[in-house]
């Protein structure tokens, strides 16, 4: 059979077999309906041997010779049911899955879980044509497997078709099951290896300091006035300077930098993929200075702001710019 | 299929090589010493190898080395095929895919390589401990190719799988085993050297050959009788028929299947019995005198002697039926009368002249010249020994005058050459006389040592007569066994031997369970399964129906064996089962357990949805989470938790 | 087998917080679990009269520290002031020194300011200039934060937030509570005149109740179960820590013992849940902000008992 048909086939299969319109409803449970056997190369080859073993064994009349091959055909079904059995009820949970930038691998993590008191041992995971990932779960217990598949555009990458298989105990039989897990990962656009320095100034400016650092840096001393505060008394100075005044420790009490990073300002730039490139590499950098800043896109405008999650806000909408689907 | 190339780990050569080991060695003394020899250094470097962690040896060797083996094989039996050729080369195989084990599917190969080479074993021996030495085979080898998957756990561990799935496995072996539609065999020509060497009666009859026999407590055949066992005097086994003599040998003359159906008529009772006939590469098959009934695919000779159509080289049974006491051959063909008074022109002189003497004085009173031979041999005061003189050219008159001392065929030859002398048609008749019933199966065991001849006359009016000139000297031969008959001191066999009774009692015991492992096990062959599956009442089962019996319990097997390996295991706490029964008789009523939700929880759901039972749920509800989650709970609980819910009717 | 005292003080406490007996419960259950409470919510609902409430009911010295942006930690944890006099250094303590701190307002002060306070918090003690000193027992910090993202405050850090046992939001009272409220007598009078329920003796007896009650192995199990799945559903974007998962086992076990029993049911850890997780799981996608209710039913629902 050749191998374009034979895949042809096997795609044709798991659709009917499928049946379910992926995505599926969680937890995805690999009931008897939708785990399939069948013999690896290897059990053909030991089919095969029995069958040589049987002709031999009428051939000469030994009946042990029958008892061999009606034993190991026995082996054969028994493989059939622990095979079978290592890979039923087992339940897949969609796990997490963080967000990567264009190029990165997206990584899905499936949370399997095993209801019985026992093992299960060399379950096979893999998406699409990827390296199978192995691994075992223990008794009542769940493991979590992660699926790597590369992010090549921004956007949601939906997970594609899991295909868990075991060959376990003794490699003759291949039990398998595929799942559509409901787990997509968000791609932000990849930023931009080489982009304009970051927008300060101009019409987005509104602070004026270009330290922009936090608002509890030490500045400066002053003579103390009734007016301030104790504790902003610099008592270790006044020791220092014997007879001298009474010293006032002197802050910055501005509010930290803002910037805007504007769709519009990148008008130069022609491809919109581009644009959103370094849109992203100057959310990372203004992140990493610590800046509080805010995006004006065509479709969205994000107020300014700082933090971890200020930044997955803006890469959220890099990603999902006319994007379409959310 | 990305596995099938995972190389092969250090762990998994190590079992594939206790695997292979385990495979040859039990085959080591079916091969000459080379071969056994070649084989260690092959599996030794494969130990190095593995223990060293060296590289493999490159392909062009193994190459070299498989031809240089198949030479070797070749220059030694001069062939390839047959049997003990065939395993040798399957061991060269085995020995050197060890040194190529790259990937998994090396190591498959190697498992299945294995597992064809216990049957090997099987073509040269398959006594019960041949049949224990390949179940440990078989263990060690599953548990290499249960390594072959996963090779992480620890060797216990692996043969215990190995033991589970194995022991799991049994059933469908004794299922197939036992309706599995058998053939008998040889589906093509076996080359002959299965049967070079198996002891037994030979087609001629010379001075010392029945006594060679004697020396040997092989066994011949075992007979399980339907009813009572005859007396021992009765038991004559009807061997190969010897009419032709030429002066020193007795030769079978017979002419193969002359009647399909016996030709003579039975007095008296008949016997039943069952023979279980040990391979002895010829093709007569023994009877009790005189078979009234032919096992299937034999014939009758024109001298009364049962022969299979083929060569008997497996065990082989039958059941038959004996006329102990028959008339046979009162209008015998004229031309084998002639046959059995001829003699050499000459030689025995003394013995001549005796029976010329009797032909003077009875004339064609056969039966006269019977009685005056019977009476002629018991004055001549023979002795019966295993230890016969050697005699000379005039066999007969040496026996009879000179040395006196003789074993049942110099008794038997003389008896019939007196007769023949005389002008009585006569033959000598080999086979078995006697035999020992062991007390644990009741089965008669007819061994070698039990080998015997006799002779037949004919006597106008009644045909064929037996007559036991041994029985004449030595009568205990017959009513006792050997060792009754010969005198104290010679050697004799050891198990014919009386003197050890528990040596006896444990050889009893052996047979017997030997003879189950042959009638049960080896001998089930399709004969037997028919008989089997008729007393089952199944007659006449064509592959059709048997395959579809087979097929219905091997599937109730398999659900079996599924309940059992799908059986949740799970050990529920008995207050949540408690809990499931009471929430699965409100879910009955609509009102749904979530399985998220706590009792109390869901009591005051319950209670608001079934308010007449508000009380009883509150209770069991209150009962539950005491038990399941308070702080040690009291045996009185649960028992009463059990009891609230079980008297709940919603 | 319900306490009086306990129900003495919840019955104090609602009588001055009207239509807010779940937060109020919850905030009870934390000092009882010997937590910190955090209180997010808009200024005005009654935030500080909870923390005040509490401390006079109990029977605890009460201090309200209001957080700003120049703010400095020895504003929170007091300061070495040279006494010209004896020429030595006296410490002033600062307003932590007290069983019950009211930090309001906490994400406007600065990270370093906050950190003084949480670091103290954390370990029950407060070390500065190289000297410890240790908090009085018992020692709770109520502390409160403005729910919307302003410019210029400092909200608190995951790793931060986990030191809060809880976190309650009080809301707006309903339409029958606010009008009881504005009917009624005024709420400062109230307070003043509420007189301890118990002493601080009888708090740290209660608070070794709620240890020793009864958690079975089922319900231990459940716990662990409901935390592997924070941990590993891809609604969240960390899991719940170990610490809060001893935290959610310590407030089960006092609302258990508010309940009146010795052993905890699911349904008390279900019932904590929402204060639990509500500051410490991030939903994954950041621009649906559900609130802390809705996520501790989807995450009850997914989990099956054990």
């Amino acid at each position: 059979m050749p191998a374009s048909l034979r895949h042809r086939l096997h795609e044709a299969f798991v659709r009917w077999a499928l049946r379910v319109r992926p995505p599926e409803a969680t937890p995805i449970v690999l009931t008897q309906r939708r785990v399939y056997v069948l013999p690896t190369r290897a059990g053909l080859a030991y089919a095969t041997a029995l069958g040589v073993i049987l002709l031999g064994a009428m051939n000469y009349n030994l009946s042990l010779g029958h008892a061999l091959v009606f034993l190991l055909a026995g082996l054969g079904i028994v493989a059939i049911l622990h095979t079978f059995r290592n890979l039923v009820l087992v339940s897949i949970r969609p796990g997490r899955c963080e967000p990567v930038f264009t190029g990165g691998l997206a990584q899905f993590d499936l949370v399997l879980q095993n209801q019985r008191p026992d093992a299960r041992t060399s379950l096979r995971l893999f998406i699409g044509e990827g390296v199978p990932l192995e691994i075992d779960i223990g008794p009542h217990a769940s493991s979590v497997a992660t699926l790597d598949l590369p992010a090549l555009r921004r956007g949601w990458l939906p997970m594609p078709r899991l295909t868990i298989e075991t060959t376990w105990p003794l490699g003759l039989i291949r039990a398998w099951s595929c799942a559509v897990p409901d787990l997509k990962c968000l791609v932000y656009p990849a930023p931009a290896t080489r982009a304009p320095p970051l927008p300060w100034g101009g019409d987005s400016a509104q602070g004026s300091t270009r330290d922009g650092r936090g608002a509890d840096d030490f500045s400066g001393l002053r003579n103390h006035q009734v007016t301030d505060a104790p504790h902003h008394v610099a008592w270790k100075a006044v020791a220092r300077q014997q007879d001298g005044p009474l010293l006032t420790k002197l802050f910055f009490g501005a509010a930290a930098e803002q910037i805007w990073l504007d769709w519009d300002a990148l008008a130069d730039v022609t491809d919109a993929e581009q644009r959103l490139s370094i849109l992203a590499r100057w959310m990372i950098d203004a992140d990493a200075a610590g800046l509080a800043w805010g995006l004006r896109m065509p479709s969205l405008r994000l107020a300014p702001d700082n933090g971890a999650a200020q930044l997955c806000t803006g890469l959220r909408a890099l990603a999902l710019h006319e994007h379409g689907a959310h | 299929m990305a596995r099938i190339d995972r190389p092969v780990s250090r762990r998994q050569a190590w079992w594939l090589l206790a695997g292979a080991v385990a495979t040859c060695l039990p085959l080591a003394p079916q091969f000459p010493l080379w071969l056994a020899l070649a084989a260690a250094a092959a599996l030794s470097w494969r130990a190095a190898l593995t223990w060293r962690q060296w590289h493999l040896p490159p392909r062009w060797l193994l190459v070299m080395l498989v031809i240089a083996g198949t030479a070797g094989v070749f220059l030694q039996y001069r062939t390839t095929l047959g049997r003990t050729p065939g395993v040798a080369l399957l061991v060269i195989f085995l020995a050197l895919k060890l040194l190529e084990l790259r990937t998994a599917r090396d190591a498959v190969a190697t498992a299945l390589l294995c597992y064809f080479l216990i049957l090997g074993q099987f073509l040269f021996t398959q006594t019960i401990p041949t049949a224990l030495l390949a179940c440990l085979t078989l263990l060690i080898t599953t548990a290499a190719l249960l390594a072959a998957s996963d090779d992480r756990p620890e060797p216990q561990q692996q043969l215990r799988r190995a033991g589970l799935m194995l022991a799991q496995a049994l059933p469908f072996m004794l299922l197939l085993f036992v309706l599995f539609p058998r053939v008998q065999g040889p589906l093509w020509g076996i080359p002959q050297d299965r049967f070079s060497a198996v002891s037994g009666l030979s087609d001629t009859m010379s001075p010392g050959s029945i006594a060679q026999l004697s020396q040997s407590d092989a066994i011949a055949f075992r007979v399980k009788f339907k009813g009572e066992t005859p007396p021992q005097s009765q038991l004559y086994w009807r061997g190969p028929v010897m009419p032709s003599f030429d002066g020193r040998n007795w030769r079978v003359t017979q002419t193969l299947g002359a009647y399909a159906e016996v030709p003579y008529t039975g007095l008296g009772a008949p016997v039943d019995y069952e023979v279980t006939l040990e391979p002895h590469g010829k093709f007569w098959l023994f009877a009790l005198e005189l078979p009234a009934t032919l096992p299937a695919e034999s014939a009758l000779t024109s001298d009364y002697q049962p022969v299979a159509r083929q060569a008997v080289r497996n065990r082989l049974r039958y059941t038959q039926r004996a006329w102990p006491e028959a008339i046979a051959g009162i209008n015998e063909a004229r031309n084998l009368l002639g046959a059995a008074v001829e003699l050499p022109k000459d030689g025995n002189p003394r013995i001549r002249a005796i029976s010329a003497a009797w032909r003077a004085q009875h004339g064609d009173d056969s039966a006269a010249i019977l009685a005056a031979a019977e009476n002629f041999f018991s004055r001549q005061l023979l002795i019966y020994t295993l230890n016969p003189p050697l005699l000379g050219a005039d066999m007969v008159d040496e026996f009879l005058f000179d040395t006196r001392r003789g074993f049942c065929e110099h008794f038997a030859a003389a008896f019939v050459f007196a007769l023949r002398a005389a002008g009585v048609p006569a033959r000598v008749v080999a086979g078995y006389q006697g035999g020992e019933v062991n007390p644990v199966d009741g089965y008669l065991v007819v061994r070698q040592y039990d080998a015997h001849a006799w002779a037949e006359a004919w006597i106008a009016g009644r045909g064929w007569v037996r007559v036991d000139p041994t029985a004449i000297s030595a009568p205990s031969r017959i009513s006792g066994n050997l060792a009754d008959a010969v005198p104290a001191g010679e050697a004799l066999p050891f198990l014919a031997r009386g003197d050890l009774a528990w040596l006896r009692e444990l050889r009893y015991r052996l047979d017997a369970v030997s003879n189950g492992w042959n009638q049960w096990v080896l001998g089930y062959n399709p004969q037997r399964q028919r008989d089997l599956l008729a007393s089952l009442g199944l007659n006449e089962p064509d592959w059709r129906n048997m395959t579809a019996i087979l097929s219905v319990l091997c599937g109730a097997v398999m659900l079996g064996l599924t309940a059992w390996i799908l059986r949740n295991r799970l050990r529920v706490d008995p207050a949540l089962a408690a809990w499931r029964r009471f929430t699965a008789r409100l879910a009955r009523r609509g009102i749904a357990w979530q399985p998220w939700e706590g009792p109390q929880a869901f009591a005051e759901r319950a209670a608001r949805q079934a308010p007449m039972h508000a009380a009883a749920i509150g209770e069991i509800a209150a009962l539950y989470a005491r038990v399941r989650y308070g702080p040690a709970p009291q045996a009185g609980e649960l028992i009463r938790l059990k009891a609230r819910i079980s008297a709940f009717r919603p | 087998m319900r306490l009086p005292e306990l129900d003495a003080i919840l019955a104090d406490i609602n009588r001055i917080i009207l239509g807010k007996e779940r937060p109020v419960r919850l905030s009870l259950a934390c000092l009882l679990a010997r937590g910190h409470l955090l209180i997010e919510d808009l200024p005005g609902v009654g935030k500080t009269t909870l923390a005040h409430v509490l401390a006079r009911v109990l029977g605890l010295d009460f201090q309200r520290i209001q957080f700003t942006s120049d703010m400095l930690p020895a504003d929170v944890l007091g300061v070495s002031i040279f006494d010209r006099d004896s020429g030595a250094f006296h410490f002033h303590p600062g307003p932590i020194f007290t069983q019950v701190v009211l930090a309001d307002e906490i994400n406007r002060a600065t990270p370093k300011a906050q950190s003084a306070l949480l670091e103290a918090m954390e370990e029950r003690q407060v070390t500065t200039e190289g000297k410890t000193r240790a908090l009085p027992e018992p020692f709770f910090v109520i502390a409160t934060q403005n729910p919307t993202h302003q410019i210029g405050t400092f909200p608190l850090p995951e790793s931060q937030l986990d030191r809060f046992l809880l976190k309650v939001e009080l809301g707006y009272p309903d339409a029958a509570a606010e009008r009881e409220l504005l009917a009624g007598a005024d709420r400062r009078q109230m307070v003043a005149a509420l007189v301890p329920r118990i002493a601080p003796q009888q708090l740290l007896e209660l608070q070794e109740r709620v240890r020793a009650v009864h958690a079975s192995p089922a319900l231990i199990d459940y716990v662990q179960i409901l935390a592997a799945h924070t941990r590993t559903a891809p609604h969240w974007q960390a899991g719940l820590s170990p610490r809060a998962c001893l935290g959610l086992l310590a407030v089960a076990r006092a609302w258990a013992l508010l309940d009146g029993r010795d052993h905890v049911l699911p349904e008390d850890v279900q019932a904590v849940l929402p204060g639990i997780i509500g500051h410490r799981l991030r939903p994954m996608d950041d621009t649906a902000r559900t609130d802390p209710h809705g996520v501790a039913a989807a995450l009850i629902e997914a989990v099956p008992l054990p």
